[in-house]
């Protein structure tokens, strides 16, 4: 039986998921990947409690478009921050990247 | 949506297939003969199949699957008379977007997973070529559902009963097309598997069943699109005196003959021009062809 | 949808979705990572669908197919092995970072399960393409257009990061410099 408390479950062990990811993972882009999963829990409890709880709310369908759109920003920004650093350093590890300076 | 939905888009993509095989006789002006189209489909089923020794191998078994399951599922979104039609969403015009979407990942999957330097270069020229063509592909779709005031291809359908689309907003039409031509596969966009240029780019490895399905789901997208571009721009089913459903089928019919006229005809684009055309003039005149969708919603459809 | 076609979408659909979601942190290719990523929030748009959020779940899919398999593209030029070939190990603190996982995953779960949800209308289909669009061009209007400014500011800070030279560099000289 699908019901709210299902979904946010769900959601909840993506954004582990995602969290393990951010957290482990050496490569700026696989951070960059755990942050869309995080993302993408955010979009799913918000489309669970559109579902079963406020279905004429229509700000949260809002919120989730303005959430997809945050996920083409980051990886936008993310993408143009790893060219630049691949470029001053020659790596896109995170391990190897010291300092913010340019 | 009844039980038998999912037979009847299987049957209408297979028909079609073979429908679109025979066209493509009839346009390369060779003798129509099913026959041969079965020939060459068993010759290519009795190949072995070719297994590419790297590690991400088991993507390429996969790509054809992902490429037909996409091209079927945006057969579904055409609606081919009032009332019959796969899916019915009130977002069905952009769901036929999203399905077209996944030809991208199945084509990497293709170039990736055979492992060779030419289907990794047709791969990435795959890429480069539907980012460029999606947005206009959906601003299109977007400025063609204001009049209807719905994303329902069937309302689309129905808004155009006394005017089709194409007369109302031909600029949208002028973007549509290469951007048709190009998720079919087809010439001057045929850049990521191009025979001359790339040795057969992201499809050359392909053998035997995997082979026979490549097939099948280009067909099954040159039908898909050819339909979709009949219901968004000539009116759909609407046409007097024959019944609703054989005007689909024929214009359909012609939409893709023209397609592949073209592709028979046109030189190939370089990727660069291909990739210059769509962001420097394509993208913007799609800005363009959806503040016209508005003018023309404003004035004449409220 | 029925309820019996809405569960044959939903638990399926949900179980691929958390499975490849972990398998892309397993996996030691960086095509095979993105891929799997594209999987788990492709299919996520799926599960939007069974929750009759119909809209969100088709932008759902049509958006993330372009934007993985960008990120796919990105994750081949950038990745020492791409191909996987050495099944190079790409984590660090692994141990700490999981178990911090686990125990979060845990607490989100139960204070999902325990806390008492508003469940006020139950089953009711999530707002049509209709109403959002009414949301966005009425009351959200400003909060829309920050959105597009912020993309907007993305595009051009983008573009500015990734070119020759950063973005200290001379107008004019752009290009020069050795990539």
């Amino acid at each position: 039986m699908i019901s709210l408390p299902v979904v946010l479950v769900a959601a909840g062990l993506m954004f582990a998921i995602g969290l393990y990811g951010v957290l482990g993972q050496t490569n700026t882009i696989m951070v960059m990947m755990g942050v869309e999963l995080m993302l993408g829990a955010a979009m799913l409890n918000v489309v669970g409690f559109l579902r079963y709880s406020w279905p004429d709310a229509t700000s949260g369908a809002f919120f989730v478009l303005i959430l997809m759109t945050l996920m083409a920003v980051e990886a936008a920004v993310g993408f143009a921050l790893v060219i630049s650093a691949f470029r001053h350093s020659r790596t896109a590890e995170i391990d190897d990247m010291h300092e913010l300076k340019g | 949506m009844s039980d038998l939905t999912p037979f009847v888009v299987l049957a209408v993509a297979l028909v079609g297939a073979g429908c679109a095989a025979l066209l493509e006789q009839v346009v390369s002006g060779l003798r129509v003969s099913p026959q041969a189209v079965l020939t060459s489909v068993s010759r290519t089923l009795r190949q072995p199949l070719r297994a590419p020794q790297v590690r991400d191998g088991w993507l390429y078994h996969l790509a054809p699957g992902l490429l037909l399951v996409a091209a079927v599922a945006a057969l579904a979104f055409v609606p081919w008379a009032p009332g019959f039609r796969g899916i019915d969403l009130s977002t069905g015009a952009i769901g036929f977007a999203a399905a077209l979407a996944y030809v991208t990942p199945a084509v990497f999957m293709a170039g990736w997973g055979a492992g060779r330097a030419l289907t990794v270069l047709g791969a990435f020229r795959w890429l480069a070529l539907m980012l460029a063509y999606a947005m206009p592909l959906a601003m299109v779709i977007t400025a063609v559902a204001a009049p209807a005031g719905s994303l329902r291809p069937s309302d689309i359908v129905e808004v155009q009963h006394a005017v089709p689309m194409a007369l109302v907003q031909p600029l949208a039409l002028a973007l549509w097309v290469p951007a048709a031509l190009a998720v079919c596969f087809l010439a001057p966009f045929d850049v990521a598997h191009c025979d001359e240029e790339l040795g057969g780019g992201v499809f050359s490895e392909y053998r035997g069943l995997d082979a026979a399905l490549v097939a099948l789901a280009r067909r099954v997208l040159l039908v898909a699109v050819s339909g979709m571009t009949v219901v968004l721009f000539f009116s759909g089913w609407h046409g007097p005196l024959l019944p609703a459903a054989v005007w689909m089928v024929a214009k359909t019919a012609a939409v893709a003959a023209g397609m592949l006229w073209m592709g028979g005809r046109v030189p190939r684009m370089e990727i660069d021009r291909a990739l210059e055309l769509a962001w420097k003039v394509a993208n913007p005149l799609a800005l363009v062809a959806i503040v016209w969708a508005g003018l023309v919603t404003l004035l004449f459809y409220r | 949808m029925s309820d019996l076609a809405t569960a044959l979408v939903f638990w399926p659909a949900v179980a691929i979705m958390l499975v490849t979601g972990v398998y892309v942190f397993r996996t030691a290719s960086m095509a095979r990572a993105g891929l799997l990523l594209l999987a788990s929030l492709g299919i996520e748009g799926l599960v939007f669908l069974a929750l009759a959020s119909e809209f969100l779940g088709v932008l759902q899919l049509l958006m993330m197919s372009g934007e993985m398999v960008i990120m796919v593209f990105f994750m081949v030029m950038f990745m020492p092995d791409p191909g996987g070939l050495m099944g190079m190990d790409m984590t660090h603190d692994k141990r700490r970072s999981a178990s911090l996982a686990v125990a979060v995953g845990i607490g989100l779960a139960v204070v999902a399960v325990l806390t008492d949800w508003p469940a006020r209308v139950v089953g009711r289909d999530a707002p049509d393409v209709r109403a959002i669009g009414f949301e966005v061009m009425g009351r959200s209007m400003l909060t829309f257009l920050f959105a597009a400014m912020t993309i907007l500011f993305a595009m051009v800070g983008g573009v500015l990061l990734a070119k020759h030279g950063g973005r200290f560099a001379q107008i004019g000289a752009a290009g020069k410099g050795e990539a």
